[in-house]
């Protein structure tokens, strides 16, 4: 597998030297991304692009080539396939679509791509993907034009069913800062699966987290045995939900399942975060950086009494309680104030304390009580009010820093967002020592998500 | 299973409630006592047998919805009022294969629904819920995979939203939650070891005091 993620060099078929040629995007894509294997582009004109001279006879090609990359039409791809098999390329990504997602599910061009594959013992992701963008070697298969640059490097790895989800998420997790190290667009599977990739990923030294886009799967069973043995958490985002149920049942039982229920209990059954948008999939990649949440016992501050409401209702709807505090501690943090006119409770409206070390210490009491498993903060930025709060976590680092150590000390996650305007937000994100969520009732749903993932895997540990 | 064989021999894609029950008993799930009785000779037999209060159903692999059938006679306290019913339904049953169950009556409010299913990407799945005639109204239930452990069975149990029905509410014994696991347990194993078990209805699932008892169940075949 290894050839998908990390060739030492590609060849590219389909490309010519004119401006609606999409196979030469390929080849753009993976320079602009500094991949630094050698290209060579494969066509039917002779001509040059990006300063390579298209090859017009593939027996030319050198040895030694570890992918091939073929974009030609639906009809061809057999006889390259064969190419590929001759010039011993035994890893190819077929991204012509045109198989059995256009006509019927077993046709003769899929036959005979898998009957050359099967003879020279060929591995294939596709037919009708994008293949591979990969942050670790520059790699960058897609043939529509991207903007590679902007990708952020990550540990997080994702299977993809759909192209257009796998660019998207390229970007949606680059824009969140929680970067990726692999996406696959894995197309119509004919060759190899999710459970083959599951498999890779679960082993790859690069990859934290799994996350998948699904649409339709192709063995429940083996997903479910796989993910169970998986100490990376797994997401899923699995789409194309049918709500309706089997017309054709006799019994109850069989009219009241629908596959979309049975999908949500064999996930929670194999520990699997199930989420409903690519945002959610960022959503869960922050979570869970954060360490195990162990319970539904939060403390709730924000600097904002309007955002210790909000992420209360938050704390309700999620299943968490905010317990009480105890006296001694609420007197402690009354003490702070400057107006003295906030009641101290939980959630905790911190808007009267304009002093960093009463935060500090406040956070830290709080995470120390036995019965308290996580912290929610939303947390007031703007470089001048850095300046009235003063202390020792005045820059968005320094208090990253602080809430990452305090939290890996205790061992207990804390959730943060920020009151800001959206450039002190990102500033924040950008630093990505420490999760940052976009808002208080987004850092509350984080919250669920961990507390469920290690929810599930205490249940298949015990 | 010879009951499946025999069924598919005959052509059926279903097995009558008594065969059904037996399938279940076979597999040590708690069923109703009951006698298939199909001339009236042999009716007092049964209801010696068994003993009074009874419950007489019309019983053929061929009727599936017995209540709106008028095919269910309940709270059968003597001779003359099983000889009645016993009549009765099997007047009111049409199909070559007419006979009446004879069976106890089970007492108790709380109705459930387990039954299986079999999903094409994930294989026989369980389904637990509020049974009776709460089930296609409220369809509060939960499902999991098989084969389930004891964990996923208490688990989906706590997952509808009427689990309080589980616990001892007015004046009633808690359900006893270990048997009704078993049964959870048990139905998903059937799924697993028969092929040929398409799907599996049993409603209601009575809590008789603390105990769950199969009053009803329909067996999918194919």
């Amino acid at each position: 597998m290894r050839e998908f993620f990390y060739p030492s060099s590609i060849a590219v078929f389909g490309v010519a030297d004119n401006s609606r040629n999409l196979a030469k995007n390929i080849i753009s894509n993976c320079l602009d991304m500094g991949f630094q294997g050698a290209i060579y582009p494969v066509g039917r004109e002779p001509g040059e692009v990006y300063g390579k001279e298209i090859i017009t006879n593939p027996g030319s090609l050198p040895e030694g080539i570890e992918l091939a990359v073929i974009l030609v039409p639906a009809r061809f791809v057999a006889d390259t396939l064969d190419i590929c098999g001759q010039k011993r390329i035994l890893h190819a990504i077929i991204s012509t679509g045109g198989f059995r997602e256009f006509s019927e599910e077993s046709n003769q061009a899929e036959k005979d791509v898998l009957a050359v594959a099967k003879q020279y013992g060929i591995r294939f992701i596709g037919p009708n993907c994008i293949g591979v963008i990969c942050t670790g070697s520059g790699l960058c298969t897609p043939f529509n034009p991207l903007q590679p640059k902007s990708y952020k490097k990550g540990h997080v790895s994702l299977i993809v069913q759909s192209g257009g989800v796998t660019t998207q998420s390229a970007y949606y997790f680059s824009e969140e800062h929680v970067g990726f190290s692999k996406i696959i667009s894995a197309g119509n599977k004919l060759n190899i699966d999710e459970i083959d990739f599951l498999e890779y990923l679960i082993e790859d030294e690069d990859t934290e987290q799994i996350h998948l886009y699904l649409e339709s799967i192709e063995d429940g069973k083996e997903l479910m045995r796989l993910v169970k043995k998986s100490k990376k958490p797994i997401v899923i985002f699995k789409a194309n939900v049918s709500r309706t149920a089997s017309q054709v049942a006799k019994s109850h039982t069989a009219a009241l399942s629908n596959n979309d229920r049975i999908v949500d209990s064999a996930f929670r059954q194999a520990g699997i975060v199930r989420v409903e948008s690519i945002h959610g999939l960022t959503v869960a990649a922050k979570a869970l950086q954060l360490p195990p949440l162990k319970g539904d016992r939060l403390v709730a501050i924000s600097l904002s009494g309007g955002f210790s409401v909000i992420l209360g209702d938050a704390c309700e709807r999620y299943g968490f309680t905010c317990p009480l505090l105890p006296r001694e501690l609420l007197d402690k943090i009354e003490g702070f104030r400057r107006g003295g006119v906030i009641r101290m409770s939980n959630p905790m409206d911190f808007g009267d304390v304009h002093d960093i070390e009463a935060l500090i210490f406040t956070i830290k009491s709080c995470l120390a009580l036995d019965y308290i498993d996580g912290l929610v903060l939303s947390f007031l930025y703007d470089p001048e009010i850095a300046k009235i709060f003063g202390g020792v976590v005045g820059s968005p680092e320094q208090m990253l820093t602080f809430l990452k150590k305090l939290s890996e000390r205790t061992g207990k996650p804390i959730a943060f967002s920020l009151i800001a305007e959206r450039q002190y937000i990102n500033e924040f994100k950008k630093i990505n020592t420490f999760p940052v969520f976009n808002n208080p009732e987004e850092s509350v749903r984080a919250m669920r998500m961990l507390r469920d993932y290690w929810r599930m895997r205490d249940v298949l540990n015990s | 299973m010879k009951l499946i064989e025999k069924a598919l021999e005959e052509g059926r894609n279903t097995l009558s409630e008594y065969e059904s029950k037996q399938l279940l008993a076979a597999y040590q799930i708690p069923v109703t006592r009951e006698m298939l009785v199909d001339d009236v000779k042999d009716l007092t037999k049964a209801t010696q047998e068994i003993g009074y209060p009874l419950v007489l159903k019309g019983c053929s692999y061929e009727i599936s919805h017995k209540t709106e059938k008028g095919l269910i006679r309940v709270d059968i306290r003597s001779d003359k009022e099983a000889r009645a019913a016993f009549e009765e339904i099997m007047t009111n049953m049409d199909g070559s294969e007419k006979a009446v169950l004879v069976q106890e009556m089970v007492k108790g409010k709380r109705e459930l629904v387990i039954g299986l299913t079999r999903d094409a990407q994930f294989g026989p799945c369980v389904m637990f819920g509020l049974g009776g005639i709460f089930t296609e109204i409220l369809k509060d239930i939960s499902f999991r995979v098989a084969p389930l452990e004891k964990r996923d069975a208490l688990e989906m149990m706590q997952d509808i939203k009427g689990h309080k029905i589980l616990d001892a509410v007015r004046g009633m014994e808690a359900a006893d939650l270990d048997a009704l696991s078993e049964i959870l347990i048990t139905v998903g194993r059937i799924g697993l070891e028969n092929e040929r078990i398409k799907e599996i209805d049993i409603n209601p699932v009575i809590i008789s005091g603390s105990k769950p008892v199969a009053v009803d169940a329909l067996v999918v075949i194919s």
